[in-house]
């Protein structure tokens, strides 16, 4: 059984066709990215994996069982972090153990944990507008992760940060999820960032637009670490360009 | 009456007091672009006027109405006085938003604009004409909109406003219409002439205030050329901005303009006076005056005790708005799937100013134990309510666009959703409607809490509370007893002056502080 079954998800606004039987799946251990041209319906069917839409046609499944609402095995980070900013960083983290019934100490002690993790030791307790982008996003992680979901949803997760930034969140993240004790066993990533999903994903999803429709599911069969120089990569980044712009 | 003379009687009402409404509205822009750019042009005029400003537009001045009277309508003969004096008033409702508009438009102006100007040798008139007038123009025409449905308040609350004195007393128009029409239990007719209110307060927005909008923005149209969402409710969604009820926002926006003026001024200049300074003066010169002038020293306990009488209807009223419009507000931002139906639907019912219902709240609670007390009660709650729900939903923009998902994604529910996002997300609205609905409030009192039609031919007091500050200064007008009315507006101001400085300016700060 996959972990995840995107099958023949369609979406419609009132007449206008938005996604065209979307199809796709993602097993356990995967990076996947969802890479087409901006405006193409990439963070909607993001956010209809997620529970958050309900397809017009088609369903999503989660280990065979199809997702009507937000599971707690389903977790998300936002583009634009989507802190509340009158919450402190450990109090935004601690949102993503809502559902969990342990104590509230628990809690802050799991939270604290989890923002070290991430690298924000010392700004537990600052508010999320006295920080820069990259450690805002690095909050918006944490509470992702911190209940320990099995799929993580990523949409546009380094698109607000300056390339430096991205750069250096991009490693750290993938190592996280790589690491051992990490509970994570599937990301799917929206992006439109070429190199960006070339660099991270063993699958890559392009889509095409008007409707948005899976043009090609293509295969990443590369080392790791990557070196973004090797030609192995380019010639990667070059099919994927080929795929979104013909 | 037939129905027909009938609509012809409130159509001719409406008619004169929109005459009054136009002719405020029409000073109010003269004197606001004359303020407003006079203040922005001249460092030191700046200095006086935009604190001064600052302090008035928080101030309930329909409280001043008894004396504005007692002073106009002792100079002016007869009908002329009394419109003089609600004119004046319904100026004193719209003119403030006005110039601080203009005084942003022309502060923003580039400063390209102004060498261009004295490139070209532009005398005084050419520069106003040509530069000043226009550049302020659409900001006018957007606080007009504001202007206009605030003063409809005032204007109703001045039109049934009567004390035992007839010259005290306006004969024609929409408020002593319903009043009449009211008191002889004639409540079919009385629908109608509300219903022909709402008319035109829904044609004025539309064939008055959208043309002017949409001429005085023709040269921004691409800004507002943002994709409208294709939903059904588009229309809806149209038609209620054409009326919507502009709610004040502007209270603490002062603030922040010069926070961004220190940005942009190297050198931030002091001020002559603060607002500050204003009130420390003013609470000086009372306390002075009540120490030492006798007929202060004799009254000011009654007016104490009055002051806090009214105090406290008003905020038991409030408390009451609260804990209605905070869990409404609540399900129209993040419940509901007809928020905008919902919201038309409201919007209408915020165009009619509370106090034109009051003849009929009078009848509608008689009998009931305590009557007086609860019809005063009553027209604060419908005085300050919309205010609160309208600034509260205004306040929708600040509000992280994604709380709601990231609420469902991560599954925060029942409590912990109220502690942790609904009601912060809400506070600084409630705080920005919490100041002007309190002030609307207090700006019902003088009808509130006494209302008589003996100027209008019944010779009845209609409803008379026990002890409060609005009885206090309407008797004091009737009686002349000029030293007990300033006596009462000072204390009255005093305390607003106070509660804004130390609660609300605080509090709002302070979540500004987090939230930004």
């Amino acid at each position: 059984m996959n972990l995840l079954d995107v099958a023949g998800v369609s979406y419609f606004i009132g007449d206008l066709e938005i996604i065209k039987d979307a199809t796709f799946k993602a097993n356990d251990g995967e990076f996947v990215s969802l890479i087409g041209p901006s405006g193409c319906g990439k963070s909607t069917l993001l956010r209809i994996i997620a529970g958050l839409i309900r397809p017009t046609k088609g369903k999503v499944m989660y280990l065979g069982k199809e997702i009507v609402e937000p599971i707690p095995e389903i977790s998300f980070v936002f583009q634009d972090f989507a802190l509340l900013p009158w919450l402190n960083n450990v109090e935004n983290v601690e949102i993503g153990l809502s559902r969990s019934s342990i104590s509230e100490e628990e809690k802050r002690k799991k939270a604290l944990e989890i923002l070290r993790h991430v690298g924000l030791s010392g700004f537990e307790y600052a508010y999320p507008n006295a920080l820069s982008g990259g450690m805002k996003q690095r909050v918006g992680i944490a509470r992702a992760i911190v209940s320990e979901p099995k799929i993580l949803l990523m949409d546009e997760p380094f698109s607000s940060l300056d390339e430096l930034t991205a750069e250096a969140l991009r490693k750290d993240v993938y190592t996280m999820l790589k690491s051992k004790d990490n509970p994570v066993s599937s990301v799917i990533m929206v992006t439109h960032n070429v190199e960006e999903a070339v660099e991270l994903s063993d699958k890559i999803v392009v889509m095409a637009q008007k409707p948005s429709y899976v043009k090609k599911i293509l295969e990443v069969k590369m080392g790791r670490p990557r070196n973004k120089y090797s030609k192995e990569f380019r010639d990667y980044v070059n099919t994927v360009y080929k795929l979104l712009t013909t | 009456m037939g129905i027909l003379s009938l609509i012809g009687l409130l159509v001719f009402d409406t008619l004169a007091s929109w005459i009054r409404m136009f002719i405020a509205l029409g000073a109010s822009i003269l004197l606001g672009l004359g303020i407003g750019i006079y203040a922005a042009r001249r460092k030191t005029a700046e200095k006086v006027v935009i604190p001064i400003v600052d302090i008035l537009q928080t101030l309930p001045i329909l409280a001043f109405f008894p004396f504005v009277i007692y002073v106009i309508v002792a100079t002016l003969p007869g009908y002329i006085g009394i419109n003089a004096a609600v004119i004046f008033l319904i100026i004193t409702s719209m003119l403030w938003n006005i110039i601080f508009g203009v005084y942003e438009a022309v502060r923003t102006l580039p400063q390209e604009f102004l060498e261009l100007a004295a490139l070209y040798k532009l005398n005084k008139w050419k520069r106003l004409a040509k530069i000043y007038v226009p550049a302020s123009m659409p900001k006018v025409i957007d606080q007009s909109t504001l202007s206009f449905a605030i003063g409809l308040f005032y204007l109703v609350t001045s039109e049934i406003f009567s004390t035992a004195n007839s010259t005290y007393a306006v004969k024609y128009g929409i408020g002593v219409e319903l009043t009449k029409l009211a008191i002889s239990n004639n409540f079919a007719a009385y629908a109608i002439g509300i219903a022909v209110f709402i008319a035109f307060v829904v044609a004025t927005r539309l064939f008055f205030f959208a043309k002017l909008e949409k001429y005085y923005t023709r040269y921004n149209a691409p800004i507002r050329l943002k994709p409208l969402a294709q939903t059904r409710h588009r229309q809806y969604a149209a038609f209620a901005h054409a009326i919507v009820t502009h709610i004040p926002r502007i209270r603490f926006r002062t603030e922040n303009k010069q926070q961004i003026d220190r940005v942009y001024t190297p050198k931030p200049e002091k001020k002559i006076i603060s607002s500050k300074a204003i009130g420390y003066a003013l609470l000086s010169v009372t306390i002075l005056l009540i120490l030492f002038y006798r007929p202060f020293s004799a009254n000011e306990g009654t007016v104490l005790a009055s002051l806090a009488v009214s105090f406290a209807r008003v905020w038991l009223a409030f408390a009451l708005i609260t804990i209605i419009a905070v869990p409404l507000v609540v399900y129209l931002l993040f419940m509901s799937k007809h928020a905008s139906s919902y919201l038309l639907l409201f919007q209408i019912l915020a165009s009619i100013p509370a106090t034109i219902l009051l003849p009929i709240i009078v009848t509608a609670l008689k009998g009931l134990p305590m009557h007086d007390e609860l019809v005063a009660f009553t027209v604060y709650f419908l005085s300050g309510i919309w205010y609160v729900v309208f600034s509260t939903l205004a306040n929708k923009a600040y509000i992280p666009s994604n709380m709601l998902e990231v609420k469902r994604i991560f599954g925060v529910r029942g409590i912990e959703a109220w502690k942790k996002m609904y009601f912060y997300a809400i506070l600084p609205g409630l705080i920005t409607g919490a100041v002007t609905g309190i002030a609307a409030e207090w700006n019902a009192s003088i009808v509130a809490e006494y209302f008589t039609t003996s100027a209008i031919g019944s010779g009845a007091v209609i409803t008379s509370v026990g002890i409060g500050i609005g009885k206090l200064l309407d008797t004091s007008l009737d009686s002349g007893n000029l030293s007990l009315m300033l006596l009462g507006l000072l204390n009255l101001t005093i305390m607003i002056v106070i509660i804004n400085r130390f609660v609300w300016n605080r509090l709002y700060r302070k979540i500004e502080a987090i939230s930004k």
